[in-house]
């Protein structure tokens, strides 16, 4: 009973952080239509900001996240703006073309990481980061527990985003049909700008809070980018409800996996399910959820 | 029309290119006798593979100060295998076909290494493993294949002797591994001994590295209580599980690391006071008792500003090693190379090095190893007793105990 809870335990604290990540990747699929394959590198790019702060400023990891955000923010609506928006109007062989230089851009973040910060791992050492407390016999680690509440204090925050302001009327009318938004006088390419800079600055928070527990080092991304993947896929493409439940239902397959059938099947487990997904329910948990 | 032309452009100019390639490579050729090195510099491995081609530059630059073999200079051509297997063979071959290499070095993970071994002998060029550690590397009776390294079996045999005379009441183990080829041979042969010294082992279980969280993992393994927890990790998962044993208050008489991420520097800085009596199982450190050992570790320190470990010395002795059998060699070329690689008899940082064959292997060079334990902050060595630099503190106190 003491595994079985302890597992659960960890299955929803880390599905907490790996929504926060789909959640990010979903609102650039639904609005620009295309996966955006250096989501993790874009974390990566978080990761380093929180790690040069707390380390030439000692500045805490949270409170990193108000320079963070906004930085990864503006960054993603540059790459919106100036790479990804040009191409759109650029007949070429393949209609994918901006998927590929998502991973191009992937691979330039990585490289100038590398460049700057050398291959070394770093990680950033806190108070926080080894603290536990424990419920009965089950340990909760502090950053994790924190981490999973931010992560759904900006869940929330996002679905008032979404539901109720004008800018979030206009992505979702976006996701659902550029073209009749368009003709409705949304300003779709201001909107992809803005969708973009969004699911940056989310990912971001996922990656600043990630580091009081983790490491980072310049390929970290990759990993990161194909649970986004997942997670996308699992909840249904665009769907902000669905990568909730993607990143929730990823995070308790891992961790039950890893205690009742071995933790060295971590991936294919995730992948599995996955697989089983696209067979028996194509489209994700959005077809039970309207958002 | 236009496009045409343009087509026939860029087919001119790529020819152009092409030869000027030619040009450029053939130029070279006639001054250098060109050593071929396989490595991680990107991914996730790339620090380890930066650290051994720091080594092997460092290395290469003090012999050619020395003067010219078989009057050359000798050069490395480093290639790029991103950790990767396939891409370790590829690169391989390229260095091979192209390059034209007398000999191959490096080979960092067991799996990168293993996909390369076949392609050299295939090739017929020496390849001399310095890192990859899996038994099987040299378990195939390739005649082209020499290991510098020992395998990743004998990486304990320091901890069988210390477990018989000082840790006499270590009766159970629990063995954790990352799941790869390194850590799937160290864990079946780790356990095939430990059962053999009498200890009973009660759980062996993998893990895919890069995990966040190992709890549920870690959680299983506190149920057993054992006395000892064997773990085969990179720095990365070994600084994870020892926080999160300690998170979880998992107190066994011994944490044992089996080499790889247990001694780096920055396993303590990840880790903190967490690494405090953790011992590890290690090939080399820069007190062994090895002519040189400690000035090339200075040497590093100060030229790169920032200290080396096992990996880099390996690389750092292989580089020694290669330049003395081409040296030797009737004339550079590979089969005569490989002749000299036989008979290879000398001292380096990281000891002696002679390829023997014995039990199933053939041309693998016989090592002690050590046991480290950090104490304070520094990674002292403790076993054996003739080269300790601390005494050895067992059984290491319980979390709760700790400052």
């Amino acid at each position: 009973m003491e595994v079985f809870l302890q597992t659960l335990v960890a299955g929803i604290l880390k599905g907490g952080l790996y929504s926060l990540i789909g959640i990010g990747m979903t609102l650039i699929m639904g609005v620009m239509g295309i996966i955006n394959l250096a989501h993790g590198q874009l974390m990566m790019v978080a990761m380093y900001i929180t790690f040069a702060l707390s380390s030439f400023f000692g500045i805490d990891p949270y409170i990193s996240l108000l320079v963070s955000m906004p930085s990864l923010f503006i960054l993603g609506m540059a790459i919106q703006k100036y790479i990804m928006n040009p191409l759109m109007e650029v007949d070429s062989i393949l209609p994918e073309n901006q998927v590929l230089m998502t991973v191009g851009i992937g691979m330039v973040l990585t490289e100038i990481a590398r460049f700057i910060f050398s291959s070394n791992y770093k990680s950033v050492q806190t108070s926080y980061s080894n603290a536990t407390f424990f419920l009965g016999a089950i340990s909760f680690s502090v950053a994790l527990v924190i981490a999973f509440f931010i992560a759904i204090g900006f869940t929330v925050l996002m679905f008032w985003f979404l539901l109720k302001t004008d800018i979030g009327r206009s992505i979702r009318a976006t996701a659902q049909d550029r073209d009749a938004a368009l003709l409705m006088g949304v300003n779709s390419k201001k909107i992809t700008i803005i969708t973009f800079g969004i699911g940056s600055s989310l990912v971001a928070a996922a990656g600043t809070l990630l580091i009081p527990i983790y490491y980072l080092f310049p390929d970290i991304g990759g990993p990161f980018t194909r649970k986004a993947f997942v997670i996308t896929i699992l909840g249904g493409l665009g769907s902000t409800v669905g990568a909730i439940f993607g990143g929730i239902t990823l995070g308790l397959a891992e961790s039950f996996g890893a205690t009742y059938i071995g933790m060295a099947y971590d991936d294919m487990i995730g992948l599995i399910i996955f697989i089983l997904v696209l067979l028996f329910i194509p489209g994700g948990f959005k077809r039970f959820t309207k958002i | 029309m236009t496009k045409r032309r343009s087509v026939k452009c860029l087919i001119f100019g790529f020819a152009f290119f092409l030869a000027g390639l030619l040009l450029v490579s053939c130029g070279k050729k006639s001054d250098t006798i060109k050593i071929g090195i396989i490595l991680p510099l990107t991914g996730d491995l790339a620090k380890f593979g930066e650290i051994e081609k720091n080594s092997f530059m460092m290395a290469l630059e003090e012999i050619n100060a020395l003067g010219a073999v078989h009057g050359k200079k000798l050069e490395l051509v480093i290639e790029d295998t991103q950790g990767k297997p396939e891409i370790a063979r590829s690169a391989l071959e390229k260095l091979v076909t192209q390059d034209k290499v007398v000999m191959i070095g490096g080979g960092y993970s067991s799996s990168e290494t293993y996909a390369a071994v076949s392609v050299a002998q295939k090739q017929k060029v020496p390849f001399l493993v310095n890192t990859g550690a899996a038994d099987n590397i040299t378990e195939q009776g390739y005649e082209y294949i020499f290991r510098l390294n020992p395998p990743v079996s004998e990486y304990p045999s320091s901890l069988e002797s210390f477990l018989k005379e000082s840790a006499k009441d270590v009766k159970t183990a629990v063995i954790l591994f990352e799941n790869s080829l390194f850590g799937q041979s160290g864990s079946k042969e780790f356990e095939a001994q430990a059962t053999k010294w009498g200890l009973k082992v009660l759980l062996k279980e993998g893990y895919a590295k890069g995990a966040i969280d190992f709890k549920p993992l870690l959680t299983k393994v506190r149920e057993k209580n054992p006395d000892l927890i064997y773990m085969i990790s990179y720095y990365m998962d070994a600084s994870l599980l020892i926080r999160q044993s300690m998170e979880l208050n998992i107190n066994p008489k011994l944490f044992v690391g089996g080499a790889a991420g247990f001694t780096l520097p920055e396993f303590l800085k990840n880790s903190g006071k967490a690494t405090e009596y953790v011992y590890s199982a290690t090939l080399w450190t820069p007190t062994v008792p090895y002519k040189g050992a400690k000035e090339y570790y200075d040497k590093y320190l100060n030229k790169f500003k920032e200290p080396t470990e096992y990996h880099g010395a390996e690389a750092y002795a292989a580089m020694y090693v290669i330049a003395d059998a081409i040296k030797r060699a009737k004339t550079p070329a590979p089969a005569d190379i490989r002749e000299a690689l036989t008979k290879t008899d000398m001292m380096t940082v990281f000891g002696p090095v002679k390829f023997i064959s014995y039990g199933k292997m053939t041309q693998q060079n016989k090592l002690p190893t050590f046991l480290v334990q950090w104490q304070n902050g520094q990674l002292e060595t403790v076993w054996p007793k003739d080269v300790a630099t601390k005494k050895y503190i067992y059984p290491i106190p319980p979390w709760n105990a700790r400052k």
